[in-house]
């Protein structure tokens, strides 16, 4: 998936009424409320994993193996060891969340203090970005491939790769945002009145940079999710047996002709995961960001 | 323009340096001895202690680095492990089948991206709009490796209508028409969800230019709707066309490591499949390298053309 423009929203004070605002323009917003529902609808189910799955996530039972969808006892069907789809679909959805949501939290919680410290110290924010820059060239899921390759199989290896992928588009968007800040006269009067540094930086110039921040963590979310289910698919994340949406995906292969439901329900599971993280990445954009905001309002006049 | 044109190609030197290194130091990401990891831990001392030597472990980095981007530029990349070639054949030998399924799925991507754009945005909040806005947010969350084994089982093995593996019939191969026939189903898989992205972006431009003054003076004037979308808005549009597209060229490259897989094409993405379960490092490397300098080129060229199209960027 592309990544949103970096410069996704400005230098607008993030205060209490607008927030307000902002939730509730997500909730009168028709997709943002469907993005919502699906997500709680995944979230929850996965959450509940364990006392509505009605077997294990490795529970097998051979004699059923490969039976299709409607099967007695088995609404998913069975994959090709005998275990229960619906359940490894419900165990497995933590795990797929989790490997998609964690490496944008954790990518967004450091890019936060490099990125305003790029912003703050000119020569050091020069060689940060140049870095930065070289991670730039490679395409994300091929850079996430060769880290992930290298550091071996295993979901933390997995997150750690994701991580490092990440990390040059949330920078650089910290970066833009905080730059825009610190020229402006309130960051002038707070240094000529002798605050410390890092309480301008984190205490002062923060809450002006969140909303940029949260808006490319939100809309990159389901880009991630793909990239991480593809990851494991490819048998560089989750391992087997473990269930995980792109390992179910990637066990399907091998009986794709004779047994379909084994890969096609777990792609189908992650498409919609996949759309309410867009649905909902979509709204908090349009919430958070003033110029498409000020642009689907100009629309509404015509 | 040869000026700008000059500057950008110096520009990448660095970048083009940045990535080899990158692409070397992920070699040592590897947890312990790479030596052993690579050949096993079911190796000799001695076979161990050779192939250290061969690739220089046993040297500084910096040294090793200096030493890889020297045999770099002579177009040795190492041995294959798994293959007991030079890399660079390897490569070279993949590189045409995975040009040619990503050139066909960038086209297809652009392509349909700026058709469903215009039939959009150029009729903003009709039924039509709504229609094609849902779509493609669903295109733009299909997950390639899953979009790729659901057309397989559809196209290829309920309905028959096209071959599943390979590049050419192995019974009976036919030239380019069969090429093509078995391009069809790895190209969707790729260009599904960067197309939906691309008409997504040029959608939202579609729109803003739509109701730009200079539009509504056409309009005033009587110009056919059609025109107007078709000729009037689309010149402004075709920046932004441009560079989305330009950028879902990573994408692209990520989502053809699937089809390739899936569809069994012999291209660099399969060839870095097999390279990864192998163990195969050198190759690895080679085949992320190839595909990380076609990238960097394919963003400058893309460069070049909003350039070109948008008078605005040459002052």
């Amino acid at each position: 998936m592309t990544l949103p423009s970096a410069d996704a929203g400005s230098s607008n004070s993030f205060d209490a009424r607008r927030s307000r605002g902002i939730f509730r323009s997500l909730l009168s917003d028709k997709s943002a409320v469907l993005g919502l529902g699906l997500l709680a609808l995944i979230v929850g189910s996965a959450a509940l994993a364990p006392p509505i799955a009605p077997y294990g996530p490795n529970e097998a039972n051979p004699a059923l193996r490969l039976m299709g969808p409607g099967t007695e006892g088995h609404l998913l069907g069975l994959d090709h060891q005998g275990r229960d789809v619906l359940s490894r679909m419900l165990y497995g959805g933590g795990l797929t969340i989790l490997t998609g949501l964690a490496p944008v939290v954790v990518a967004a919680l450091i890019a936060v203090p490099l990125g305003l410290v790029a912003a703050w110290v000119r020569p050091a924010g020069a060689v940060i970005l140049r870095l930065m820059d070289v991670l730039f060239a490679f395409p994300m899921a091929l850079l996430a491939i060769l880290v992930a390759a290298f550091l071996g199989p295993g979901t933390l290896n997995l997150l750690t790769a994701l991580v490092l992928v990440l990390l040059p588009y949330a920078v650089r968007v910290v970066h833009q945002a905080a730059a825009h800040e610190v020229v402006l006269p309130y960051v002038e009067a707070l240094r000529v009145s002798g605050t410390p540094v890092w309480k301008i930086l984190f205490v002062e110039i923060l809450p002006n940079v969140a909303p940029p921040t949260i808006v490319y963590s939100c809309t990159v979310l389901g880009s991630i999710v793909i990239t991480a289910a593809g990851l494991s698919f490819l048998g560089l994340g989750v391992q087997p047996p473990i269930a995980e949406w792109g390992v179910m995906v990637s066990e399907g292969r091998s009986v794709l002709f004779v047994a379909p439901h084994v890969s096609v329900v777990p792609g189908l599971g992650l498409t919609l995961l996949v759309i309410a993280c867009n649905l909902v990445g979509d709204s908090v954009r349009d919430a958070l960001d003033p110029r498409t905001r000020a642009t689907l309002n100009l629309s509404d006049n015509v | 323009m040869l000026k700008m044109l000059l500057g950008r190609l110096l520009a990448i030197v660095p970048v083009l340096l940045g990535v080899t290194f990158v692409v070397f130091v992920a070699m040592h990401l590897a947890p312990g001895d790479v030596a052993r990891t690579i050949l096993g831990f079911g190796a000799t001392e001695e076979r161990v202690e050779a192939l250290r030597a061969e690739l220089g472990l046993d040297r500084p980095i910096l040294v090793q680095y200096a030493h890889w981007l020297w045999n770099l530029l002579h177009g040795d990349l190492g041995q294959s492990i798994a293959l007991g070639v030079p890399v660079s054949d390897v490569i070279l030998d993949k590189v045409g089948a995975s040009l040619l399924l990503m050139a066909s799925s960038f086209v297809g991507a652009a392509g349909g991206g700026l058709l469903l754009a215009a039939l959009s945005g150029g009729a903003h909040r009709s039924m039509r709009d709504r229609g094609i806005t849902i779509v493609t947010l669903v295109c733009a969350s299909l997950p390639p490796f899953w979009i790729g084994i659901v057309l397989l089982y559809a196209f290829s093995y309920q309905l028959g209508l096209f071959p599943s593996t390979g590049m050419v019939s192995m019974v009976d191969p036919g030239g380019w028409l069969d090429v093509a026939h078995h391009l069809v189903l790895p190209t969707i898989t790729t260009a599904l969800s960067s197309m939906a992205v691309v008409a997504r972006v040029t959608r939202g431009s579609f729109i803003d230019i739509m109701n730009s003054p200079y539009i509504f003076a056409a309009r005033a004037h009587g110009t056919p709707r059609r025109r107007l979308v078709r000729v009037d808005a689309m010149r402004n549009v075709l920046p932004v066309f441009v560079t989305i597209s330009g950028l879902q060229i990573g994408y692209l490259f990520g989502s053809v490591i699937f089809s390739e897989i899936i569809f069994n094409w012999p291209g660099i993405g399969l060839q870095l499949y097999q390279a990864i379960i192998y163990r195969d490092y050198p190759v690895v490397q080679g085949c992320v390298l190839a595909v990380a300098i076609v990238f960097v080129f394919g963003n400058l060229l893309a460069d070049l053309i909003v350039h070109a199209l948008d008078p605005r960027k040459r002052a």
